[in-house]
């Protein structure tokens, strides 16, 4: 049992949840998002969020439009659907429960 | 030496070194066989190549010949290798197929998702497999007939575990301000989000008191604070919802009556731990400290009686903490009655105190005395409760300020209301003219107030209305009873009262108004003296003295003046009326007045009444002097004549005694 090991594990188990929140706060390219995680403290790899974003836009979570960029070929800019939007809302009502559950089972060791 | 090659990269020409290109196609190939078994997986390399392209163009453009060994390495750190996202994506899919594919052994749970009361009635249907709507029909309708049906609900209400707590953990909604959605501070929105309303309407209630003082201007300074204040404790006291949870938390799932029994149910867990840790703590301290006592007393002892001086100190020590404990829970239960008590009286504070710096001393000491420490105070509860970290620094020094501020604003008050009381006015006693000074019999009676308030027993606020009217009654009449020099009743009136200096008391004497009317054998006197924001209170104080001619009676009814019943401790009434003599009648009996003094019309002779304390105390204490000797010499007797005011009976202590003087009564 290494702490990394445990600690990656967790954040993966949130992965999905930010992705989601990040395109639904405007259509999104990948290093965009890969940006925003960085910047939260929470980076990861792209070879870890392009699978991910094919999985969500398989299942109709996402889907995405080819914009054309100034230099080479045109880029894919990931929105929600709307069943994308409901996923959303459900992982975030999930994912406030969870917090409050784990806030409540671990508040007595944090002082 | 390097070869450099082209190469068709996703639609872009890149010059790329062989040995870096070797290790790039190395790392497709890792991809490719990586996402083997994915779905999608043409299009996942897709992605991440034209990503890869896309970096290595950039690369270019910023000015380098070639892309080297090292940028791939770059490039594939920031893509990852597959090794590394290996484990992320087994577990991904593992858990999606568990979510997908498992058909649970069915439970009877409470569905927190579709509820109208607890979710019982949903819960059942899902169970069934019914409607919900026929299992809430069923409910009601059983509840409607038979009153029955509500029992039920509230036993499976308890019984059946929620879906959300099962599953998940119970939810738990959190007051936080919100930042996103503030104007001031925020508290409002937060108290919105908490209690899932508009956040315009607490917003409306905080700013209700502002709106009616723009209705009615007379009233501003006795609501205003209140809104005010509760607004700047939920400030302070409220964390402010910074991290995305902490917003989650805030906007939570809706507060309904579920949700407060977890809720409920979990901060009792919550308080039973915080006492734990408390006494924990508690204990520790306590050894830390007994520890060093003992070992300090040791020291001192030269070891020579350690365990006794132990046990000494450790008794001493649990005697000290005791006595400390006290002083402090009294400490502040005085300065919580002294809050509560300044806001009743705040109001009347036009009565008594003047414009300009009196009135500004009086703020001070209200906002800074006693609301500043309550404030505080009620604080650094909810902060502990709440456990909200770090006192902060700047908030202790600002509260401790505006403290020191407020008891510079108390001293200025209370000198500054001394010197008001400082002087008396000179003494005249005023004849009232009689329309049937001959009659044989005089009754006097006081009007009836229409608040019915109850003249011997201070201060009675009625109402709150009352707070608002334009006068306020002091019922600091007196009256005595002393015999004519001819056979027809006289009635005088001497009016008293405090000020800074003479003329200005003679100047507040003079506004005294006080009515005394005859009809027949009624004397009606006014209930109270009037005191108004003009004319303020400075301890106005009447006597009213009955001259009762030999053999005719008077009966004085009840409840006239407070201190006509002899109720009152001699001291106090001496301390209030220094000039009146002593009383040795009763209210509401009938009496006689005799060449020697007053008696009853059976015969016995006026005296005071001694209530059962003072019978206790002192048996031997009747005075035998008859009053009517006394009275003769006292110089009251003339109209206008002027009585010398003893000018040592206003030490400091007494005009302490009656500045604040509780005796005020408002009609």
């Amino acid at each position: 049992m290494n702490i990394e090991n445990t600690g990656s594990q967790m954040r993966k188990g949130v992965l999905e949840f930010c992705i989601l929140s990040i395109i639904k706060q405007g259509e999104a390219y990948p290093s965009d998002i890969i940006e925003k995680m960085k910047a939260a403290n929470l980076s990861i790899f792209e070879g870890t969020l392009y699978p991910l974003l094919t999985r969500l836009k398989n299942a109709g979570l996402l889907t995405y439009r080819w914009v054309e960029s100034n230099s080479g070929p045109p880029r894919k800019y990931f929105s929600l659907t709307d069943e994308g939007g409901a996923f959303y809302d459900e992982l975030s009502k999930i994912w406030c429960e969870l917090v409050n559950a784990v806030n409540m089972v671990t508040i007595n060791n944090n002082q | 030496m390097q070869q450099v090659i082209n190469i068709n990269f996703h639609g872009r020409i890149i010059p790329i070194e062989t040995k870096a290109y070797d290790k790039l196609k190395a790392y497709t190939e890792s991809l490719h066989k990586h996402f083997a078994n994915e779905e999608g997986k043409e299009e996942i390399i897709n992605d991440i190549e034209s990503r890869i392209g896309e970096l290595f163009q950039e690369r270019i453009k910023q000015g380098a010949v070639c892309i080297t060994d090292n940028d791939v390495e770059a490039v594939i750190k920031s893509i990852g290798r597959p090794e590394e996202f290996d484990g992320e994506q087994s577990a991904s899919t593992e858990s999606a197929s568990s979510t997908h594919s498992s058909p649970k052994a069915k439970r009877l749970f409470r569905d927190e998702n579709n509820k109208v009361v607890g979710g019982v009635c949903s819960g059942l249907a899902n169970y069934f497999g019914i409607d919900v709507v026929i299992v809430r029909i069923i409910f009601v309708v059983s509840v409607i007939s038979f009153g029955f049906g509500f029992l039920p609900y509230l036993i499976l209400w308890i019984a059946i575990p929620s879906s959300a707590s099962k599953e998940i953990g119970s939810t738990r909604k959190r007051l936080y301000r919100d930042d996103d959605d503030k104007i001031i501070g925020g508290v409002c929105s937060g108290l919105g989000h908490y209690f899932g309303i508009n956040p315009w309407i607490p917003r409306v209630i905080f700013l209700a008191p502002f709106f009616s003082n723009f209705i009615d201007w007379d009233r501003i300074s006795h609501f205003t604070p209140f809104g005010f204040i509760a607004y700047i404790i939920c400030w302070i006291a409220i964390p402010l919802a910074k991290t995305t949870s902490e917003k989650l938390e805030m906007k939570g799932e809706k507060v309904d009556m579920n949700s407060i029994k977890t809720t409920v149910m979990s901060e009792m867990k919550g308080v039973e731990s915080r006492l734990k840790e408390f006494s924990k703590e508690a204990t520790t301290v306590a050894k830390e400290k007994s520890e060093v006592v003992a070992g300090e007393v040791k020291k001192g002892w030269k070891n020579s009686t350690g365990i006794i001086g132990k046990i000494l100190v450790t008794l001493v020590k649990i005697f000290v903490y005791f006595i400390l404990a006290i002083i402090i829970i009294a400490l502040f239960a005085v300065l919580f009655s002294i809050s509560i008590a300044s806001f009743a009286i705040f109001p009347l504070k036009g009565f008594v105190l003047n414009e300009g710096w009196q009135t500004a001393f009086a703020w001070g000491t209200l906002l800074f005395f006693i609301i500043t420490p309550m404030v505080w105070i009620i604080t650094s509860i909810i902060r502990w409760l709440t456990k909200a970290k770090s006192s902060s620094r700047l908030l202790t020094t600002s509260f401790f300020t505006l403290f020191v501020l407020g008891a510079f604003s108390l001293g200025g008050l209370i000198s500054s209301i001394v010197k008001e009381f400082k002087s008396t006015n000179d003494t005249y006693e005023q004849e009232v003219a009689l329309s049937n000074p001959a009659v044989g019999k005089l009754e006097m009676v006081t009007l009836p107030s229409n608040n019915n308030i109850n003249i011997n027993e201070g201060v009675q606020i009625t109402e709150l209305d009352a707070l608002f009217e334009d006068t306020l009654y002091t019922s600091n009449i007196s009256i005595q009873i002393l015999k004519s020099s001819n056979d027809s009743f006289r009635v005088t009136t001497i009016k008293k009262v405090n000020g800074n200096n003479r003329k200005n008391a003679n100047a507040t004497a003079e506004n005294i108004h006080f009515n005394l009317m005859q009809r027949d054998s009624i004397l009606t006197l006014d209930g109270g003296i009037p005191i108004t924001r003009d004319n303020k209170f400075r301890n106005q104080r009447i006597i009213v003295t009955v001259y009762v001619p030999e053999g005719k009676r008077i009966k004085i009814g009840k409840n006239i003046g407070m201190f006509s019943d002899n109720d009152i401790d001699e001291d106090v009434r001496k301390a209030i009326f220094p000039e009146m003599i002593e009383q040795k009648w009763e209210s509401g009996v009938e009496y006689i007045m005799k060449a020697d003094g007053l008696y009853t019309i059976d015969g016995q002779r006026a005296e005071k009444r001694k209530n059962e304390k003072q019978e206790d105390r002192n048996d031997e204490e009747i005075e035998p002097v008859l009053p009517e000797e006394k009275n003769e010499a006292k110089p009251v007797r003339t109209v206008k004549h002027k009585i010398k005011t003893e000018h040592r009976r206003n030490t400091p202590a007494m005009q302490e005694i009656r500045s604040f003087n509780p005796f005020l009564l408002i009609k």
